[in-house]
């Protein structure tokens, strides 16, 4: 038996190899080479200079970079709180077993399939105050068109809402097979004890929830803290820069520009906050002594 | 397989593989890259230039004919959204770029500056192209430190494309022609009595997504002022008396509501094809779509379009202008390859003219002089731009990135 365990240890190594490799290779060795590009002046083409923390310093006294941070904060502020209580709602709404709920669950996710290019067209159809399904309805009500994507006001909450339709799909789905996993017994038993619609809610299918609403918060945050082809394809980061995230201000400093060791010093800035804020969430969600 | 036998194998196709590409019978293979859009439904199978309209249809058809007329050449066509640069970057980091490729004249200088572009003298030469016979414009364009990177195709600038059918609406002809202003107070006047007349804007402009726009209208005017925008290679200058004059003209344009607003490209030039504005600020580029509306019966735009240059406002006539042309990214090449991209560029050179069909001028004198150029409609009108047409210079690579300067469709 004891002979076994060197070869069996061997055999399963040899099966998490590849993906070790793939994952090294693609994952870990960038995240690297980023790491070491962020403290070089570098262009796409080879020059590299070393520059210490140059790129860092010149990132905290721009306020390009500033306006892209604000803004990101802004969309995931305005993204995900959202996002999690409309697909929370529309889950409980259509976790039952008629056709109606089935059909309505397809169409809802639906969205979640098309790609970012076919969701910024569609709304641009929406948005667009020249001939758009918004400025035509208010049109016809009397009222001046909304200039939601050139407006500095108007192009963050534009953006918030196309997203939110778009990534609609997976956090429903989540909470779906979330509330199929809560014991139909606890229900049946507040029922005897006479408990009301809100009650079983807060005090059954929410705290069952916990760990969905947990990774849903966490899964979005990420997300909507990296937001990029909504806002370059939408509003272009404009007007003025009033809609422009942070990834996109990196691709435009990468590949725009050519300023790859600055681009590579914001993206290390971004990931240490997707880092930090997901660590947050995590810890202030942890589970409590006598939970 | 066994391992000894595996190992043969790629022996053998190792061995065999180098020698597949240097085979003399096989077809010489070039890769062209460019913007101007995608129009294969309309054009795929065109090889009649004259037949093909617009900057896509004419290009689209001039590659086919080229590749029907060159049997033994393999031409691949990557057709890039505009203006491609920041996936050509990356396809020369990647050490991949193609053979020809569209490029502004203004931005060569990003990439001839890192050598990343090849000089074209000797391939110019070999294909049989003059660089004497390009316009001023056009050879400055492309000619860095003594040495041309790239075959010019145009001359492009901002025009005013203006509805005669509005402007007589609101008295605004005179002798079959638009009045255009002659001054910032003027252009305001004209565009008041204009609103009240019809109830429509003077001005269409495409100020959502397009910073182009602003630039082109701006820079237009520093130019006429003689403002410097680049002291030097560092720096813009736009804190200016000459600056704000521009800017506050433009202010009081949007604040009357003499202008659209909130429109992006494609919106805009809907907006003016359906006559919903006197004068649409865009580039040369139009001019053959918006001739083409002028012809059609029942449009907005027919009999009713006439184009000019910008007017002079402050100072004297000048316009921002741009260009296109074919470089060459450094890479290696077979002779074959070089030469079949000869042949390209003398066929590219040979059809200046069916380019500037499009609207814009010419890049070839003997074009711009040719009986031919003359007879299109309103060449004659927008001639001058040729002499006034201007690019300042140096341009650091930080503006040129943010501000694409011409966008076409």
């Amino acid at each position: 038996m004891t002979a076994g365990r060197p070869a069996r240890r061997l055999e399963g190594l040899a099966f998490v190899t590849p993906f070790l490799i793939v994952y090294l290779v693609i994952l870990i060795y960038p995240l690297l080479m980023g790491f070491v590009l962020s403290f070089q002046r570098a262009d796409l083409f080879g020059a590299r200079t070393f520059v210490g923390i140059d790129n860092y310093a010149r990132l905290a006294a721009d306020p390009v970079f500033h306006q892209a941070l604000g803004n990101t904060f802004k969309l995931t502020l305005l993204i995900v709180p959202a996002l999690t209580v409309i697909t929370l709602a529309l889950a409980l709404a259509l976790n039952r077993p008629t056709r109606g709920a089935a059909w309505l669950r397809g169409l809802f996710f639906s969205s979640s399939v098309l790609s970012v290019t076919i969701v910024t067209l569609i709304w641009r159809f929406v948005l667009t105050p020249d001939a758009g399904l918004v400025a035509e309805i208010l049109q016809a009500i009397g009222a001046e068109p909304i200039p939601f994507l050139s407006d500095r006001n108007l192009a963050i909450p534009a953006l918030a809402v196309t997203t939110i339709w778009w990534s609609i799909g997976l956090p429903m789905m989540l909470f779906l097979a979330g509330l199929q996993q809560i014991p139909e017994d606890i229900y049946e038993a507040a029922a005897l004890d006479r408990a009301g619609r809100w009650t079983r809610f807060w005090r059954i299918t929410l705290p069952s929830l916990r760990r969905t609403v947990i990774l849903v918060v966490m899964l979005q945050t990420a997300a909507q803290l990296q937001l990029f082809g909504q806002a370059q394809l939408l509003t272009a980061g404009g007007p003025s820069g009033a809609s422009r995230p942070v990834v996109l201000f990196i691709y435009e400093a990468s590949f725009v520009r050519w300023e790859l060791g600055y681009a590579a010093a914001a993206a290390e800035i971004l990931f240490m906050l997707v880092l930090l804020v997901t660590l947050a969430q995590y810890w202030a969600a942890r589970p409590r002594e006598g939970e | 397989m066994r391992l000894g036998q595996l190992a043969a194998v790629a022996l053998v196709a190792g061995a065999l593989l180098p020698t597949a590409g240097c085979d003399p019978g096989a077809r010489a293979e070039i890769y062209v890259q460019r913007f101007f859009g995608e129009c294969g439904a309309l054009y795929g199978r065109e090889t009649d230039v004259a037949k093909a309209e617009g900057e896509c249809g004419i290009v689209t058809a001039m590659i086919n004919r080229f590749a029907a007329r060159n049997p033994d050449l393999q031409v691949d066509t990557n057709v890039v959204a505009w203006p491609g640069y920041a996936q050509l970057a990356a396809q020369i980091a990647a050490g991949d770029p193609p053979d020809l490729v569209t490029m502004h004249q203004s931005v060569i200088s990003d990439y001839q500056s890192r050598g990343l572009l090849e000089p074209m003298d000797a391939i110019l030469r070999e294909a049989e192209v003059r660089p004497e016979d390009f316009t001023v414009a056009a050879r400055r364009g492309v000619t860095k430190h003594g040495a041309i990177y790239g075959l010019p195709w145009d001359t492009v600038g901002g025009l005013y494309h203006v509805n005669t059918a509005l402007f007589a609406r609101a008295g605004l002809m005179r002798a079959g022609k638009p009045v255009l202003p002659r001054s910032a107070e003027e252009l305001l006047a004209h565009a008041r009595r204009f609103k009240a007349a019809t109830g429509k804007p003077y001005l269409v402009q495409s100020q959502v997504n397009d910073p182009a726009t602003h630039v082109r209208n701006f820079y237009t005017y520093l130019l006429a002022q003689d403002a410097p925008i680049f002291p030097d290679r560092d720096h813009i200058r736009l804190r200016t008396p000459e600056a704000r004059r521009v800017v506050a003209l433009f202010r009081t344009i949007d604040r009357e509501g003499l202008t659209t607003r909130n429109q992006d490209y494609p919106a805009a030039v809907a907006s003016f094809m359906n006559g919903e504005g006197g004068v649409f600020l865009t580039g040369t580029w139009m001019l053959g779509p918006f001739e083409q509306e002028s012809r059609t019966p029942g449009r907005a735009l027919f009999g009713a379009y006439a184009v000019y240059p910008y007017p002079r406002l402050w100072g004297h006539e000048a316009a921002y202008v741009d260009g296109h042309a074919w470089v060459m990214p450094k890479r290696e090449r077979t002779p074959a390859q070089r030469q079949a991209l000869a042949r390209l560029l003398r066929f590219m050179a040979a059809h200046n003219f069916d380019w500037s069909r499009t609207g814009h001028l010419p890049a070839f004198q003997p074009v711009v002089e040719s009986a031919a150029f003359a007879a299109l409609p309103h060449r004659r009108d927008i001639a001058p731009l040729a002499r006034i047409g201007f690019a300042p210079c140096p341009m650091p690579r930080s503006v040129l990135s943010f501000l694409p300067l011409f966008s076409g469709p």
